[in-house]
């Protein structure tokens, strides 16, 4: 797409059709509408975050303790289970979801395709807390009762993946955010497998390259910047996902290295613990996990622009 | 042009789809003037415990006087967070308001209405219903200190029972809940070691074990895992047919987990202090067959609100006509001097 001449820049200000003007009129509000929104909200979250900055400063963020009885309030067990459950669950879910999207733009015959890509979209589909539901119920028993036993025995060396077995824990917190990003990962690489130029694919087949080599040397340079952006889209998700992890991670304020145990995570935390807050102070050191956890989305996606426009450069310059 | 003209009317009947519901939902939503011109209609929300016991409120008490009662089951921390916003016009809350709570609530009065317990239920396969246990036995297995099903602390309790060798793991309620509260506020009494490291309130730091949201959350994680034990409202676990444990009380006693139990418990109940809050668990030994962890469940209102009349009447229908349906729900009825109580903070209501 980029490759081709830009359209001619519209028309420049000011705008003499009253079409025009509407438009403009309307299309400004809404972007203005949403940096609006954004701000608004970082501004409520830091206010309400106050006091547990003042009282705990820079430590909350690598303070262990959450005990409301003490007030002892800190971030690093929760930013610790974030990490480690969007981290895997992209990990796990960006090679499935591009495979099944190569599959589905490359691969698959025409008739496969359609069914196959509905199914995959409807997974995206089903309410997370549904998908939290059958954790509970399936996937925490099945794991730590088949699974988690296996692994520790073959991997057991590895903290990740020593102690006990639990029903819920990070494990089954990280399968349901896998679960739970495939659909969107797969949606975008799709379409942004879609743009990639059939002459250009044509062109390597026609100079003898395998499907293999067309994939590799064409379409995903081709698509380098749109898979980034796609794989940020799905780290979102898994940063800011509450309810589903909140059922199956097993919230706790207790500290296991092991992916087994149960953990929490910033937005889980968030979730389970603010309508019940007891006192003023757990209310505000909850405003300042979701401080921590703005903060982090921003980090992601300010850190996917910057790749996307990278790539998008190197790609443009090459050529 | 042609692809404009197929818009717009899709475009129109969005967006009067959006107005028709947004119209609904305001017209038939709570707290809207029009559909409640005398004022006497209320909404209510929190603890999901007391939540059985308003669902035949709700209707009985509108068949009666005309007036709708509203109530959402979102929690005790919900209803305390609303009736302090003032987004209701009552609370209900199974723990009574901590003192940050009361101070950001306002002017509000807290009445004890309705009466029931806090079960511990647990999934071991090999062990039947109604094991033994004590506080303090309840204290270590929470711990983490008894860790196993076959445990001679357990074992002293239960002669004659084959315990397996089975882990224990202790499930307990990751969000703000008030049977947390009786839990750990019962623990508290019982072991020091319980009080100095864990403490009592409706969220705590659990040491060991997995925590899950409500009480279905907690009676999923207990029928998924062999080995669990939680702790769980009363009715719950007797509706579901988990097995749960005897507590030995004060007494030394294990009285089955029954109204009686509880009646027995808060007859002990002889003044009620300056706030409401009343705590009944572990009563002391000379009430012989009483439950150690039986639990009042608080109504919260606002001392004046334009709803105080209605409000009034409503509370006084659910101490007195309304305990009817408490037997038939698992909740035991209010003791006379508890009732007497809450008649009196009742008239305060608007008048304070």
């Amino acid at each position: 797409m980029a490759r081709l001449p830009l359209p001619a820049r519209r028309r420049s200000w000011p705008v003499r059709h009253p079409g025009d003007l509407a438009m403009h009129g309307i299309a400004g509000l809404a972007a203005a509408g949403t940096i609006l929104v954004l701000v608004l909200l970082t501004v409520q979250v830091f206010r309400q975050a106050r006091p547990a900055i003042s009282r705990f400063g820079a430590a909350f963020v690598w303070s262990t303790d959450w005990n409301p009885v003490t007030n002892a309030f800190g971030a690093r067990d929760l930013i610790w289970g974030t990490a480690v459950t969007s981290l895997a669950a992209v990990l796990a879910a960006v090679p499935l979801a591009v495979a099944a999207a190569l599959f589905l733009t490359e691969l698959a015959p025409a008739r496969a395709a359609a069914p196959i890509r509905t199914l995959v979209e409807l997974l995206a589909a089903i309410p997370s807390v549904v998908l939290g539901l059958w954790g509970i119920l399936v996937l925490g028993p099945v794991l730590a009762q088949h699974v988690e036993p296996w692994l520790g025995s073959t991997l057991g060396f590895i903290p990740l993946f020593s102690g006990a077995p639990s029903p819920a824990g990070l494990l089954p917190a990280c399968v349901i955010l896998t679960i739970m990003v495939v659909p969107i990962v797969a949606a975008i690489s799709r379409e942004v497998f879609l743009t990639v130029p059939a002459d250009l694919k044509d062109g390597a087949y026609a100079l003898g390259a395998t499907r293999w080599e067309v994939v590799r040397g064409v379409v995903l340079p081709h698509s380098a910047a749109g898979l980034t952006a796609a794989v940020i889209l799905g780290l979102g998700r898994a940063l800011g996902e509450a309810i589903a992890v909140t059922q199956v991670i097993g919230g706790t304020a207790a500290f296991h290295a092991s992916l087994f145990g149960p953990a929490d995570t910033l937005a889980s935390r968030i979730a389970s613990q603010y309508q019940g807050a007891v006192s003023d102070i757990q209310i505000a050191s909850i405003a300042f996990l979701a401080a921590i956890l703005l903060v982090f989305s921003l980090v992601a996606n300010v850190g996917a622009g910057l790749v996307v426009g990278r790539l998008q450069r190197r790609r443009l310059g090459v050529r | 042009m042609t692809r404009i003209r197929t818009w717009i009317p899709a475009v129109t009947a969005g967006a009067a789809l959006v107005l028709a519901l947004a119209a609904a939902a305001c017209g038939g939503g709570p707290g809207s003037a029009a559909a409640d011109p005398a004022g006497t209609s209320l909404n209510g929300a929190g603890s999901t415990l007391v939540y059985p016991l308003l669902s035949q409120w709700e209707p009985d008490y509108s068949s009666k006087t005309g007036a709708t009662i509203t109530y959402g089951a979102i929690g005790s921390g919900g209803g305390i967070a609303a009736v302090t916003s003032r987004s209701v016009d009552f609370g209900a809350s199974d723990a009574p308001l901590t003192d940050d709570q009361r101070r950001s609530a306002g002017d509000v009065i807290q009445i004890p209405w309705a009466l029931a317990a806090t079960d511990v239920a647990y999934h071991v396969k090999g062990i039947g219903n109604k094991l033994k246990l004590t506080g303090p036995v309840l204290a270590d297995i929470f711990l983490g200190k008894v860790a196993t099903w076959d445990d001679p602390a357990i074992a002293r309790l239960n002669p004659g029972v084959h315990l397996p060798a089975t882990k224990i793991t202790p499930v307990y309620r990751s969000d703000a809940s008030g049977d947390t509260y009786v839990f750990t506020d019962y623990l508290s009494k019982i072991s020091p070691a319980w009080k100095s490291t864990v403490g009592s309130a409706v969220q705590v730091s659990f040491p060991t074990g997995v925590g899950a949201e409500h009480n279905s959350g907690v009676a999923a994680a207990l029928a998924g895992t062999d080995g669990t034990i939680a702790y769980l409202a009363i009715s719950y676990v007797l509706q579901n047919s988990l097995d749960y444990a005897l507590l030995r009380n004060a007494a030394g006693n294990y009285p089955d987990v029954r109204i009686p139990a509880i009646s027995a418990a808060a007859a002990t109940v002889k003044s009620i202090p300056a706030g409401g809050a009343v705590s009944l668990t572990n009563p002391p030994a000379p009430a012989a067959d009483a439950y150690p962890m039986a639990t009042f469940s608080y109504v919260i209102v606002p001392a004046s609100s334009p709803k105080a009349t209605a409000l009034r009447k409503f509370i006084t229908y659910a101490i007195t006509d309304g305990q009817q349906f408490a037997a038939a729900l698992d909740f035991a009825p209010l003791p006379e001097v508890v009732r007497r109580y809450d008649e009196q903070q009742t008239a305060l209501i608007g008048r304070g």
